[in-house]
């Protein structure tokens, strides 16, 4: 092992340090110059800085705090959907699963399956005339409900991205379930353990970093959807699917508002610093009060 | 060391060379998969073969995908991208491209092949941007075994009057599809809306696109035009809060909260309208010319095509409209070869190319006489062309900078208004003012 000194990391680290600067911090600092302008795509290169007029609009957007809540309650919605589904295969199907590996693969499928493809693909499944979906409730039923109008756009938008998504949570939580060694559970089946004892006071806790992990990925990617829901529904009757990164799309590219654009990304960028920042320091501190 | 030198210089030379030659071609951005393709290629083959034409100011094509082609577009352009020289635009994005485009002069023969009206399409501040290559606007598709039973039978008629006072206050006769009033046409798709008529044939009456997008307010919007809907006056100001748009606006939230039309039309555009027509249970469909082909081929829609019936937008009180839009060819302001670029609109903006370009797919809207000349071979270019004489319309402002976030706007607002989540005053009151932001001078 080579001790570096003060020196030595410097000449090192310099290539990452240019490559960031170059590659991230251009552009930031060409995001917040804009952010501050007025600038459209016909003075792209001349923006005239107006302060924070931009964060003032975007703040004082309906649409703005509107599409913030949609993303919120989708990321949440589809986290925990997802979640406890794949949480309820993964335990379920454990044993099938462990005698037949390559029933992991079809399950596997609609992660393949590009999220805007899924959105196009659902176009299709719940068009009232050529889709399987109303063409069954209208032969069993005499009718299909709207699907997707402004009231059942969002839920049938959760179905899509759960039915979608839900193989992921699947996988890791397979994955770090058959890491728990059998000798634990039959030690506890010895002292009299029940099976519901077993997975909630054995199994769950030592699934918790795997469980916490799935579910912010997941989260995550809720909160920033995009493909799926702007190629089933766009932005919905009166914007009513109008995820952040709709917005910030439709500002940017089909408003011109660049600054505006710009300055609702900073917004979210610094939300969900101060978010991921705080729920690292509520995990630390989980962790050292457990200890 | 040498050796290897020498074969870096040559390789370099060699790509230097080849660039070169690219460069002098004349590179043309076309609008990608259709029949507008499809008709760009043969006339560019027929232009590259003239012996007139210098190897220099040959035609080559280059075409994007089609989703996100405006906002490439638009991010090349502002990037000062040379990579092309001629461009697509269209009649909505033309205000948006100008600045960043040069204007042509296409001969006083373009007139005379395509007439003023539809040169207008590809004009912003007086200027010419463009050659218009294809036009679009909107046909009234109907089934003519559906009206034909209607207008035979005197219980239907009786019932038609009944469902017809019932939403609009007066009873109404059935009336052939050419001499519909947007009212005529409203009680049509409700006496074939089970919903309404659970005696009707098929399950809709009509079929209305509806989804937040700025394309679904071009069809839309000539019912307002038809009743002397306008952007905005002579002087300027924001004209939206009119009895006209409020009548437009009313209409097709009465039609949808009625069931004459699918339950999902909220997220309808193009192609549900066309699928939902083509599927036999619908009885009229407002809806692209481009969709006439897909409608009354057989092969294509086997349950409606042979009775297919097509007729002009309905009447209002202000008479018949139309809106129509082109997409057309300009010379980007950055092209490297802006001669050839330009020598090459002017040969498309003649007769024979025009004719050209209709015989192999392409939609250009051309003067009766031109017109006449493809009739057997395009007939429907005959209809295209009379429509847009006589009907045709842009709205005031419809062409400037920020007609396109207008548009969207508009799309937003009302489809707030369809679904109930806005009342008729707040979604005109936020177009007004959002109109007034993006259309002040």
């Amino acid at each position: 092992m080579v001790d570096l000194d003060h020196k030595g990391w410097r000449v090192f680290a310099s290539p990452l340090v240019g490559f960031l600067l170059l590659f991230l911090g251009f552009p930031i600092l060409i995001d917040l110059v804009y952010s501050l302008s007025r600038v459209s795509f016909t003075n792209l290169r001349s923006p005239e800085i107006v302060g924070f007029g931009n964060y003032g609009e975007v703040l004082g957007d309906a649409q703005f705090w509107r599409a913030s809540w949609f993303s919120l309650r989708f990321g949440v919605i589809t986290a925990v959907l997802e979640c406890v589904l794949g949480l309820g295969l993964a335990v379920f199907l454990s044993p099938l699963i462990e005698k037949r590996s390559w029933l992991m693969a079809p399950l596997m499928l609609p992660l393949m399956v590009a999220p805007a493809m899924i959105g196009l693909m659902y176009r299709l499944v719940l068009h009232e005339f050529v889709g399987p979906v109303p063409y069954y409730l209208y032969l069993w039923f005499g009718d299909s409900p709207s699907f997707l109008n402004a009231e059942n756009a969002f839920w049938t938008l959760v179905v899509v991205e759960t039915l979608q998504w839900t193989p992921f949570a699947l996988l890791l939580f397979y994955t770090a379930y058959r890491t728990i060694p059998n000798d634990v559970r039959e030690a506890s089946a010895i002292d009299g353990a029940s099976a519901r004892q077993i997975l909630t006071a054995i199994e769950l806790p030592l699934m918790r970093p795997t469980l916490i992990f799935t579910f912010f990925i997941r989260f995550i990617d809720g909160f920033r959807v995009f493909d799926n829901v702007y190629t089933l529904t766009g932005s919905g009757p009166g914007g009513s699917t109008t995820s952040l990164p709709i917005y910030i799309y439709e500002a940017f590219f089909k408003q011109g508002a660049i600054g505006k654009a710009i300055a609702a990304s900073v917004i979210l960028f610094l939300a969900s610093f101060v978010g991921l920042y705080a729920l690292t320091w509520l995990s630390r501190r989980g962790k050292g009060a457990a200890s | 060391m040498l050796k290897f030198t020498k074969i870096t210089l040559s390789a370099l030379a060699l790509i230097t060379a080849s660039l070169g030659a690219a460069n002098a071609a004349v590179t043309v951005l076309g609008w990608p998969g259709g029949s507008e393709e499809t008709a760009l290629r043969a006339v560019a083959e027929a232009y590259n073969a003239q012996s007139g034409v210098a190897d220099a100011d040959k035609v080559e094509l280059l075409f994007y995908s089609r989703d996100g082609f405006y906002d490439k577009l638009q991010a090349d352009m502002a990037a000062g991208s040379s990579a092309f020289d001629i461009n697509l635009l269209a009649t909505y994005s033309i205000g948006r491209y100008a600045s960043y485009m040069e204007p042509v002069d296409l001969g006083p023969d373009a007139a005379k092949v395509f007439g003023e009206s539809v040169l207008k399409t590809m004009q912003f501040d007086g200027k010419q941007y463009g050659v218009p290559t294809d036009l679009s606007l909107h046909f009234m598709y109907y089934r003519k075994d559906l009206i034909d039973a209607l207008l035979a039978d005197p219980a239907a008629k009786t019932k038609y009057a009944e469902i017809s006072e019932k939403y609009f206050g007066k009873p109404l006769e059935p009336k052939a599809p050419d001499s519909w009033t947007w009212d005529d046409w409203a009680a049509t798709a409700l006496y074939f809306a089970k919903s309404v008529n659970p005696e009707s044939p098929v399950r809709y009456g009509t079929v209305l696109q509806m989804k937040n997008l700025l394309f679904n307010i071009m069809v839309w919007q000539s019912v307002a035009r038809a009743n002397g809907g306008d952007w905005m006056d002579a002087s300027g100001n924001i004209t939206i809060d009119s009895p006209a748009y409020r009548t437009a606006l009313e209409l097709y939230k009465k039609l949808y909260d009625a069931g004459a039309s699918p339950k999902d039309s909220l997220s309808y555009e193009y192609a549900e309208t066309n699928a939902a027509f083509g599927s036999g249970q619908v009885a009229t469909a407002l809806q692209w010319n481009a969709a006439a082909g897909e409608l009354t081929d057989p092969a294509k829609s086997p349950a409606v095509a042979e009775n297919v019936g097509i007729v002009a937008p309905p009447a209002g009180s202000a008479g018949r409209a139309d809106h129509i839009h082109g997409l057309g060819l300009g010379i980007n302001k950055n092209a490297k070869n802006k001669p050839g670029a330009a020598k090459f609109l002017q040969w498309l903006a003649t007769e024979d190319a025009a004719l050209l370009y209709a015989r192999s797919g392409g939609s250009p809207a051309l003067l009766p006489d031109v017109a006449a000349k493809i009739a057997k071979e395009r007939p429907d270019l005959v209809t295209l062309g009379q429509y847009a004489g006589a009907y045709g319309y842009v709205m005031t402002g419809a062409t400037s900078a920020n007609a396109f976030p207008v548009y969207e706007l508009q799309a937003k607002e009302f489809t707030g208004y369809w679904s109930g989540q806005e009342t008729l005053d707040e979604a005109l009151a936020n177009t007004k003012a959002g109109m007034e932001k993006l259309l002040k001078p």
